[in-house]
């Protein structure tokens, strides 16, 4: 990864050094310990224990308590149900500009402000980053749908696809379906992403995705069996906010690539904005660990920091890497910009899928 | 395989791998006796040590507490009819009534042995399907899983009683309740009254401690003196082994019940115990003492509530898909170790496996040894006042509603369906079918739409569905032969010391029903498509269930209410309001002083008891219910009036 680092090579960097002899002789001087130094950070989780979102911030958590300057501890709250809305409210209504209290998100709680539930009452733009885990998918068929490689998609017949809920995260291979204008219908009432996996491995259902961490598990071993066709990626955001093929599963193509190779030419219309909106909320910056923006600045530097360190702890790498899917931990403010940007919907988009999930999949907004 | 076994088991030589059994097994037990609290519970507690452990050693403690869970959630469901955990329930109709005539040593006994033979015949069972469990579960479709679910819902009605028609009554009420929330589809949000709480459902702990725990608390009360009527006859302990040992074809059956119960997803231990019950129930030769304290409705929920937990693991380990909350947590920590259960895992992490399968087989053991040793001294509770109980019994109810999902919502549910069952007791409405409903909901309607929407009608027509549609048809012709051949007695708890309401609120209550259901189905108009099936399901025939039962109440003799009788409801009305002054004072207060006040108050100022006592009553309470409190990370909002300053 390409990392930001201070360079005190230039000339400029002799001024540097002195104001940071003369900081290091005042602060001690005032009595300034690290921000952090024997406090405890309470991180709210808006899911329930043993969740993927639970599970993130817990194994994370230690090391980070090893890097932030000061040492502070971890206690967690799980402040579950209501589709995540309780624990986001909980977060804004008490957190403080102290960096005391952090919260987890995750794409369930972004989909609501997308889709402009009115009891979804919290605002992202009074929070900053502090890391960032994407996270990536991969659809796959069944050979019994006569589909051997990503192009015979275009042909197939009665693809039937398990899901949980139209508004959850089931909504991007759903756009993806109508993007690539493929014969193809959701089931949705499965209790978890397992649940349609099971459906799929016993052929009520032809087509399926996974996030990739359940992917390499649990697919891959159907692959090996000819049980399972790999077809593509959700795709992954490059530092400018484009979709590239996921570094997780290179060798498969992206959906906008595929729809390339279908209708040989680039995608466009309603559905392809709406994909560009959903996607990455939904993947590329699902997890997120947020502070109150106000907090000060020493919060979110010894975040960046331990994250800077964490890079390179061979430790963490080895023991967090299915925990963290294999793809790297962010540093917040590197996808600022990405992530308000991603949580944005113009009122036309917002419209136009509004109208189609509800006629499509029955879903009743207030 | 065996060499994984036999490795697996030899780590079981290791002192550090014992001694995390036996912490693990001694949480478990500890947590399982707490009513409301069960294996999520525990796994809050434990798993700050879990992540400092290496897998194998964290696996035998995080097992090992969840497979005595329902050992010990027995003890309350007996000795005060309070269940420990939901999937107790069914243990409260007959051990209750058991541990009322004096006999609470035989009843547990008798539990913790099947619970044990139940738990070790699901490990063995849990072996030996290894291999072809995945094709196992893979033969079962959306369709076949929704007749297992249809099969489950007519086992309620051999929980009837005498009753049918308020049985049949109670079962569509506990499916109205089980429907309110988003339905399996999120796409509507069903007599949610625009309440977040209400998106996910009522939790299922708050129901059985409302329904079965509050409404025999005030009961107890009301009754007043100890809970056994009668000084124990028989030997005790000794008589519930032999009762087990005559009944053992009911334990084998129960523990397959169980078993497939955990396998197949979405079912879980609480329908598994029912459904073990319901099944001891319709093979009975002679029904009359079922809920007045027969010993095979103790065998039977409880052989099958520990095999659930083993069945359970299949999903689990073999396709990554958790059954309950339980295997959801194991799931969670095999994650945290890096490892993702799979079609690989058999290859690859057989002897973790093997470690767990064993860790349930010794905790099993470990759980039953150590509560069996623990039973004599249990059983003399009965024997106390009940008043002097009274206090600690309530705390820890409303802790455990609350533990659940930390929302108010939980305890004024509790209340509010303690109520309910405390009127279904006192008008002789069974409470079981209610329950079963409530729990068979959600699978039910899953299924259902997962079968229509995916099959449209063929689903029908699937040769698994048409001999489970046989079955259910047997079922029900069973049923109508039982209640014609009149086998059962009316009344689901031995009667003695009962109110009588009399014919008035009787029938108002009836009427009572009667409007909610009619509201309920008016409402299910604006329901799309699938998700109105199940709301108009449930209440159409409850409507014409309803108005058969107001005439037929109409018609019977008045029953006189007598001057006994009205003290004791105005009695029950006041401890119903004591437990509602309680939550206001939580309110006010926050939970640590409204305990403390409640205690004593009740203590000094009801009981009588001498103030000294009373205050060291009281501090031990909430010495322990604060250290709880932050054993669970569990934040009671601070009180109104705290929360000002």
């Amino acid at each position: 990864m390409n990392r930001i680092r201070l360079k005190t090579a230039r000339p400029i960097g002799k001024w540097f050094s002195v104001i940071a002899l003369v900081l290091a002789l005042v602060t001690p001087a005032l009595g300034a310990a690290p921000h952090y130094e024997g406090k405890t950070i309470e991180a709210v989780i808006p899911f329930p224990v043993a969740g993927g979102s639970d599970i993130w911030i817990r194994t994370i958590a230690p090391y980070l308590e090893k890097y932030i300057p000061g040492n502070p501890r971890f206690t967690f709250r799980n402040v579950a149900g209501g589709r995540g809305i309780p624990g986001m409210m909980d977060f804004a209504l008490k957190a403080k500009g102290d960096g005391l209290m952090v919260l987890v998100s995750s794409a369930t709680n972004y989909f609501p402000v997308l889709l402009g539930d009115k009891a979804a009452k919290y605002d992202f733009r009074q929070w900053k980053p502090l890391l960032v885990n994407p996270v990536g998918g991969v659809m796959y068929a069944s050979p019994a749908s006569g589909i051997k490689r990503p192009e015979d998609l275009a042909k197939a017949k009665d693809l039937i696809y398990g899901g949980i809920s139209a508004i959850g995260l089931d909504l991007i291979p759903l756009i993806s379906f109508e993007l690539l204008e493929l014969d193809a219908k959701g089931v949705l009432g499965f209790k978890g992403r397992g649940e349609a996996r099971i459906a799929f491995e016993r052929g009520e259902t032809n087509i399926d995705y996974q996030t990739t961490p359940a992917y390499n598990a649990t697919v891959v071993p159907l692959i090996k069996e000819g049980k399972a066709i790999p077809l593509m990626s959700f795709g992954q955001l490059d530092d400018s906010g484009n979709i590239v093929r996921d570094p997780a599963v290179p060798d498969l193509p992206t959906v906008p690539e595929v729809y390339e190779k279908i209708k040989g030419k680039k995608p466009s219309g309603r559905f392809w904005e709406t994909y560009k909106v959903f996607m990455p909320s939904g993947f590329a910056v699902q997890k997120i660990l947020w502070a109150k923006a106000d907090s000060p600045a020493e919060v979110f530097r010894g975040f960046y920091g331990a994250v800077d360190r964490l890079d390179k702890d061979k430790e963490f790498l080895t023991k967090t890497d299915k925990v963290l899917g294999g793809y790297p931990l962010l540093r917040g403010d590197r996808l600022e910009k990405t992530i308000h940007q991603a949580f944005q919907i113009d009122a036309e988009t917002q419209r136009f899928v509004k109208d189609w999930v509800s006629r499509k999949y029955r879903v009743k907004f207030d | 395989m065996w060499d994984a076994a036999l490795v697996a088991l030899e780590r079981f030589a290791n002192p550090l791998h014992l001694g995390m059994l036996a912490f693990g097994v001694l949480a478990g037990s500890v947590i399982g006796i707490l009513p409301g609290l069960g294996g999520i519970a525990c796994v809050a507690i434990l798993l700050p040590f879990i992540y400092t452990l290496d897998v194998h050693s964290a696996m035998v403690l995080l097992v090992g507490s969840l497979a005595v869970v329902h050992t010990s959630d027995t003890i309350t469901s007996v000795l005060i009819g309070t269940p420990g955990s939901a999937a107790a329930a069914a243990t409260t109709l007959d051990g209750h009534p058991l541990a009322k005539q004096g006999q609470a040593g035989r009843a547990l006994s008798a539990a913790f042995l099947s619970s044990l033979i139940g738990g070790l015949i699901g490990a063995l069972f849990l072996t030996l399907s290894l291999p072809i469990a995945r094709p196992l579960v893979l033969l079962f479709s959306s369709p076949e899983l929704l007749m297992l679910c249809v099969l489950g819902l007519s086992f309620a009605g051999f929980l009837t009683g005498g009753a049918p028609l308020k049985g049949g009554l109670a079962a569509c009420l506990g499916l109205l309740l089980g429907s309110v929330g988003s339905a399996p589809a999120d796409a509507v949000d069903r007599y949610t009254f625009g309440q977040l709480y209400l998106i996910d459902g009522i939790p299922l702990v708050g129901v059985a401690l409302g329904v079965f725990g509050i409404a025999e608390v005030i009961d107890l009360l009301t009754k007043g003196g100890r809970i056994a009527e009668r000084i124990s006859l028989g030997h005790g302990w000794l008589q519930g082994v032999k009762d087990v040992y005559h009944h053992w074809g009911i334990v084998v059956r129960g523990s397959l019940i169980g078993v497939w119960a955990g396998i197949l997803p979405g079912i879980g231990a609480t329908a598994g115990a029912w459904m073990s019950y319901g099944h001891v129930v319709a093979l009975a030769q002679d029904r009359e003492n079922f809920g007045k304290g027969d010993i095979r409705g103790v065998i039977g929920p409880e052989s099958a509530n520990n095999s659930v937990e083993a069945g359970d693991f299949i999903p689990t380990l073999l396709f990554s898909v958790p059954g309950g909350a339980p295997s959801a947590i194991l799931l969670g920590a095999l994650f945290f170790y890096g490892i993702q259960p799979g079609p690989r895992m058999v290859q690859e992490n057989l002897d973790l496996i093997f470690t767990i399968i064993w860790s349930f087989a010794f905790a099993n053991m470990l759980g039953a040894g150590l509560c069996l040793f623990l039973s004599p001294v249990l059983a003399r509770l009965t024997f106390i006042s009940f008043n002097r109980l009274a206090p600690a019994i309530v705390i820890t109810i409303f802790f455990g509603a609350f533990q659940s999902t930390q929302h108010f919502g939980d305890i004024y549910a509790m209340l509010g369906l303690g109520l309910l069952g405390w009127i279904m007791k006192q008008l002789a409405w069974p409470r079981a079918p209610f329950l079963v409903g409530f729990v068979l909901t959600h699978p039910t309607e899953q299924y259902l739409w997962l079968s229509i929407s995916r099959y449209g009608m063929e689903w029908l027509l699937r040769p698994g569905v048409i001999v489970l549609g046989i079955l259910l048809l047997a079922s029900i012709v069973w049923i109508v032969i039982g209640k014609r051949g009149g086998k059962e007695m009316p009344g689901e708890d031995g009667g003695e010391g009962k109110v009588h309401l009399g014919k008035f609120p009787s029938i108002l209550f009836t009427a009572l029903v009667l409007v909610v259901v009619s509201t309920a189905l008016y409402e299910s108009r604006n329901f799309p498509y699938l998700g109105a099936i199940f709301p108009m399901a449930a209440t159409i025939p409850a409507i014409l269930m309803a108005l058969s039962q107001i005439v037929m109440e109409l018609r019977a003799a008045p029953i006189a209410s007598d001057v006994e009788s009205k003290a004791k409801i105005m009695m029950a009305l006041g401890y119903f309001t004591s437990l509602v002054l309680f939550l206001l004072l939580i309110l006010l207060f926050g939970f640590g002083i409204a305990a403390a006040l409640f205690t004593f108050a009740f203590l000094y100022g009801w009981v009588k008891m001498r103030w000294s006592y009373a205050l060291i009553y009281t501090g031990s309470i909430v010495a322990v219910a604060e250290l709880m409190s932050r054993l669970l990370n569990l934040y009671w909002p601070l009180g109104i009036v705290f929360s000002q300053w």
